[in-house]
């Protein structure tokens, strides 16, 4: 969608001329990065973060659109846990104000990357020190499992760009790691099925297939070239040695925000060999081509509408809740059971506004996770007629063709709300250090 | 539970027998073939069934 300047401008003076400020927060400023007050301000039904730089100027950026589901509905609101430290993000690591304990750890095991993607969080392609060895890497291993940190991301970069990638996945395991998820673009997996096999009897747990959308068209202008036989090639690999394969599609509005619920249909028909969907609307760090206005966004709540709209209410907003391993803002989640004309629906709409936060969320979530996002050797075929109220048949059902959608909505200098970074559980592991994902790819304009 | 044992009701002095119940938890309602009271319907729920695929069922539905 094009905006005019003139529609711009109108759109802001409407803006000025009704805001409602919904609450305070810090942030940063998109150019130099300091640390600044910021608030969440309500016009209409749409929310923007916004601040301002003594230095740099004004900002603002849309970060919730639309009331189904509303803003205090999904998010509860808490209290405030005091301020955070005077230096953050920039002093990350870890510290005490941090108020989630690592739930994911995700290691950068190689900066290279076989596709040079016009948008990249990690801005990947070759440019840093060489490779980390499997020693090395062992050791960091090592240090996440005496940490209590077992579930652990082999990111990038392309991780399957290293031919020692599965004497790590072995070092992984050998250190104690559980759960060993695999974040890659499929391209290897499905042109080297030895290699496939090589992870998966190294002891990969489970992959994160970058997958945005059921049309060519969309990878062209997302990844440059047309891929959408080589993802249903990486699927086929994982499928035969075991590995469930969860679809992550960055979404993009105007480019694969239409192809949503086709997404989710391709993950269904998939299922067991696709263990779910894992939306991440697109944000603007590392590498991207221009500054982003409001329209080159998509938030949570729009993500939830569109499925609904576009599996034609097969799945409904009703069907999903916030996570409490993290701040609710960042993250929905849905648990369903795939039957062949149906779904069952695990999760209870009534969660959706009630938090169990504790100090073992992180547990919880891992636990959740890696049970559905592992395959099962079990049979697999169909009781026509079943009766899913049983709870053999449930269980034997659920443990096969438990599928999840899920979304995480990282955050960019631009929508960077400090309140919610403090509840971030996924961390990566960078120069020794412990840093939430965003703290750790945020990039100026 | 030891096989072949018969348990009698303790409130209305009946021979259990083998008949389906429904529990709930979360909001979900599942069933399974126990031992029940042929007049009052409580039930006996033997330690395998609630070590066992009860709390699978548990753990299953539990959110993350």
């Amino acid at each position: 969608m094009t905006v005019t300047p003139e529609e711009r401008n109108m759109e802001k003076e409407n803006r000025l001329s009704s805001r409602e400020q919904v609450r305070k927060t810090l942030s940063v400023c998109p150019v130099c990065l300091k640390q600044l007050p910021a608030e969440i301000v309500r016009t209409g039904s749409d929310c923007f973060l916004e601040k301002k730089c003594p230095e740099h100027g004004h900002f603002s950026a849309v970060v919730w659109r639309g009331n189904t589901p509303s803003f205090e509905e999904w998010s509860g609101l808490p209290p405030l846990s005091g301020p955070p430290s005077p230096d953050c993000p920039h002093a990350c690591g870890l510290c005490a104000h941090h108020l989630r304990q690592t739930c994911c750890i995700l290691l950068e095991v190689t900066d290279r990357c076989n596709l040079n993607c016009p948008v990249c969080y990690a801005e990947s392609g070759g440019k840093k020190d060489g490779d980390p060895t499997v020693s090395a890497l062992h050791e960091q291993f090592k240090k996440f499992v005496r940490d209590g940190n077992t579930f652990v991301h082999l990111s990038g970069g392309e991780p399957t760009v290293r031919d020692d990638l599965p004497e790590i996945v072995a070092a992984a395991k050998e250190a104690g790691c559980e759960n060993i998820q695999l974040n890659t673009n499929g391209l290897r997996l499905g042109e080297e099925r030895a290699f496939t096999k090589a992870l998966a009897d190294a002891g990969l747990s489970f992959v994160f297939l970058q997958f945005d959308g059921t049309e060519d068209a969309i990878y062209e202008k997302i990844r440059g070239k047309a891929l959408l036989e080589k993802k249903k090639a990486a699927i086929a690999a994982c499928s035969e040695n075991l590995l469930g394969v969860t679809l992550v599609p960055t979404v993009i509005p105007g480019v694969n925000d239409h192809d949503i619920g086709g997404i989710i249909r391709f993950g269904l028909e998939g299922s067991p060999d696709i263990r779910g969907v894992h939306f991440q609307p697109v944000s603007y760090f590392g590498r991207y081509p221009k500054p982003p206005d409001d329209s080159d966004r998509i938030t949570l709540p729009e993500v939830l509408r569109a499925i609904e709209a576009q599996t034609e209410g097969l799945v409904e907003v009703a069907d999903f809740a916030p996570s409490c391993c993290d701040h609710p803002r960042c993250t929905f989640h849905g648990d369903f059971v795939v039957l062949p004309d149906a779904l069952i629906k695990l999760t209870k709409p009534s969660e959706t506004s009630t938090c169990c936060c504790d100090d073992t969320a992180h547990l919880k979530n891992r636990n959740f996770v890696s049970r559905r996002w592992k395959r099962t050797a079990e049979s697999t075929e169909y009781e026509p007629g079943a009766d899913y109220q049983d709870m053999d048949t449930f269980l034997k059902r659920v443990r096969t063709h438990g599928f999840t959608i899920t979304a995480m909505a990282f955050q960019d200098a631009y929508t960077l709300d400090l309140e919610r970074l403090r509840r971030c559980s996924l961390h990566v592991s960078r120069d020794g250090r412990t840093i939430p994902f965003c703290a750790c790819y945020l990039s100026p304009a | 539970m030891a096989p072949n044992r018969s348990w009698k009701c303790a409130k209305c002095d009946k021979e259990l027998v083998l008949k389906k119940m429904l529990f709930s938890y979360l909001g979900h309602t599942f069933s399974h073939e126990i031992m029940r009271c042929p007049t009052c319907g409580n039930g006996l729920i033997p330690k395998e069934l609630a070590e066992g695929r009860m709390a699978e069922v548990e753990a299953q539905l539990e959110d993350k």
